[in-house]
């Protein structure tokens, strides 16, 4: 066999993706990679909350009127999900807390109203949401949920899965970031994953070598604004409503990318607890504290 | 100290959830095939011993599968054969000439449900002096994330027999149970235990002096391991069955096949089958007639034997629609190959060639 590297350059999920597969025809590699595409692009438009006609869409135009919506079984799933990430970050993790937005809104270098975000607090609360069987429903108009928080790596994890169960054995998704390596470069080698410097666009600032599963990463640098020196990200508390300092950035790596982006985005919320967080889960991690030092595990 | 539990296990119950994802398991709905295919096999079956050629048989058959809608699919199949040849009257000697032609053909409808699919069978074999109906009805649940299904079938089958001027019956009814696990992307285990209880006139009115009780119960199990071997891209596919009857008949069977994926549709898997087995309480190893009441038979078939096979089959997938294969079994069977003893004397070697080829076109 003569398998060659193919690489395709997509946008997605709000950011620029690439996929590297390797095959021997390259006419093989285009249709496998079209296949995924169409995944990712599926759960984009079912999940999507800028999408009115999604299902979450759908859900979230229906808070407080008491309408019930029935949710498939990859909803129910994506629930279920959510449901574990708030049990087992102590609340941290909150799928209900997208509403923050509404106040915070990073294209301006400008701090919201305390009492705007103090009014948005109410509508925040995984456990408000009210579950019978498949059914769900949001029970105050204004509430929302988001399946952001893991939607990207989901459709990471899904696409590569379909790659993988069409025979290919060597190559990786990467959906803005969020990793999954299907298998190592034909010579057994790992792929060499670049982790973004978060004070310096476009540079890395550590390599890591992969050869199977995710890696996802959770930062401060995508959506922020400045003000006095301060930083002001998007990575979101959902009980005081401002944002996290404490890391530049955590990447994790999981079996899967929706492990990795989990415990990532748990490891941020958590401040100061994070490395002890991380350290217990026996997963390996690079961690970017507020003034730039690099912690791993051990 | 927080009052939660410790972290590590938090972190586990978040990588736990995670493995459940729905695409890793497969969780679609039980489904009807997207493609309906038809197929055409030609069979070649020659028997020999070493000093003559025993029974051939050719064999046509049609075979067509189509889903009829989003929950119902149909099966069905035409089979057409010509036996001509010698076949021994006394264990392997006094061989005398036959000739049969045989015609069959069954149907099968299934019904495929979220978890489950039902299916019910009926089938018709004729020829000569034999008549054979038979109607089953199987099905499978599965679980929710697809990887056990549990089968099932309970059928029943009524021959009527009427070779050298008889006029018999037999009806045999038969049970199935099983259970495929899917342990991980390489590897897929089954168990299968059957058993048939079956009633009426078993004895080979060709054969001289055999007289084989009229009952017969019979119980096998049957084990399956399919392992991927991802490195190479090839897989071993191992079974052993077990097999017992109350005539006293035990046997074991080992099968191995190695299917190796080649360059441009090609598939070339070797395979190698041993099997032992017992005789039964009445097979008699020399010439003494015993009384009309008492059982007895000298049919090859029931003596204590061991068992080797060959094979090689080579399939193409030609294109999208056409895919081919050919394969060849060599089968030898000698007394003295049965692994539990002696095995039964004064036999002779019996061998087989199976060739069969075969084409299928989807639509």
């Amino acid at each position: 066999m003569n398998l060659q590297t193919w690489q395709f350059r997509f946008t997605a999920l709000g950011g620029s993706c690439e996929i590297r597969i390797c095959t021997e025809r390259k006419e093989d590699a285009m249709a496998q990679t079209e296949a995924a595409i169409s995944e990712i692009d599926r759960i984009e438009k079912k999940f999507s909350r800028y999408r009115e006609d999604s299902f979450i869409s759908r859900i979230n135009q229906g808070a407080g009127q008491g309408e019930w919506f029935e949710c498939d079984a990859e909803t129910c799933w994506l629930l279920d999900y959510a449901d574990t990430l708030y049990t087992h970050s102590d609340g941290l993790f909150d799928i209900t807390s997208g509403v923050l937005r509404r106040a915070w809104n990073f294209r301006e270098a400008r701090l919201p109203n305390a009492d705007a975000i103090a009014a948005l607090l109410p509508l925040i609360g995984w456990r408000q949401v009210e579950r019978e069987g498949a059914r769900v429903r949001l029970p105050q108009s204004g509430m929302e949920i988001d399946l952001g928080g893991f939607g990207k790596e989901y459709a990471t994890d899904n696409a590569a899965n379909l790659l993988s169960r069409a025979g290919i054995r060597h190559g990786y998704v990467n959906l803005g970031g969020d990793i999954h390596v299907m298998g190592p470069q034909p010579d057994g080698q790992p792929w060499l994953i670049g982790i973004q410097n978060p004070r310096q666009k476009g540079e890395i600032i550590a390599t890591i070598p992969l050869t199977q599963g995710g890696l996802a990463t959770s930062g401060d640098y995508e959506k922020f604004f400045e003000i006095d020196d301060q930083r002001y990200c998007h990575v979101l508390h959902p009980r005081t409503g401002y944002p996290v300092s404490h890391w530049r950035s955590i990447s994790v790596m999981a079996p899967l990318t929706i492990a990795a982006g989990s415990y990532s985005t748990i490891a941020m919320l958590k401040e100061r607890q994070a490395p002890a967080f991380l350290e217990q889960t026996g997963l390996d991690f690079l961690a970017i504290d507020h003034t730039g030092n690099m912690l791993r595990p051990g | 100290m927080s009052a939660s539990p410790t972290p590590r296990r938090l972190g586990n119950a978040i990588l736990a959830a995670a493995m459940t994802l729905p695409c890793l398991h497969n969780a679609q709905a039980d489904s009807p095939p997207e493609q309906g295919q038809i197929s055409y096999r030609y069979l070649d079956y020659r028997e020999s011993q070493p000093d003559a050629d025993r029974i051939s048989v050719k064999a046509h058959a049609l075979a067509l599968s189509a889903p009829l809608n989003e929950s119902w699919s149909l099966d069905a199949s035409l089979t057409t054969d010509t036996v001509s040849g010698a076949s021994p009257a006394w264990w392997t000697k006094n061989l005398n000439t036959m000739h049969d032609e045989r015609n069959a053909g069954d149907i099968t409808l299934t019904h495929y449900l979220p978890h489950d699919t039902v299916g019910v069978n009926a089938s018709l074999s004729r020829e000569n002096d034999y008549e054979s109906r038979s109607l089953s009805l199987s099905g499978s649940h599965s679980s929710d994330d697809k990887n056990i299904t549990w089968h099932y079938g309970v059928g029943g089958s009524a021959d009527h027999i009427t070779s050298m001027g008889l006029d018999e019956d037999k009806q045999v009814i038969n049970f199935l149970l099983g259970v495929t696990r899917v342990v991980s992307t390489k590897d897929i285990i089954q168990a299968n235990l059957t058993y048939s209880s079956g009633h009426g006139y078993y004895s080979d009115p060709y054969k001289l002096a055999d007289n084989r009780p009229r009952n017969r119960h019979q119980t096998a199990l049957l084990t399956r391991w399919n392992h991927h071997l991802e490195e190479l891209g090839h897989t071993i596919h191992l079974n052993y069955r077990y097999y017992r009857d109350d005539w006293g008949v035990q046997a074991h069977t080992l099968g191995a096949e190695y299917v190796v994926p080649l360059n441009e549709g090609w598939t070339l898997t070797p395979s190698l089958r041993l099997h032992t087995q017992g005789k039964a309480d009445f097979y008699v190893d020399e010439v003494n007639f015993p009384s009309a009441d008492t059982y007895h038979s000298q049919d090859q078939r029931l003596s204590a034997l061991g068992a080797l096979t060959l094979g090689i089959k080579l399939s193409k997938q030609i294109s999208d629609l056409w895919s081919g294969d050919v394969k060849l079994e060599r089968y030898e069977q000698r007394g003295s190959w049965y692994l539990g003893g002696d095995g039964s004397p004064d036999l002779a070697a019996f061998r087989a060639t199976f060739l069969q080829f075969g084409l299928t076109r989807k639509f």
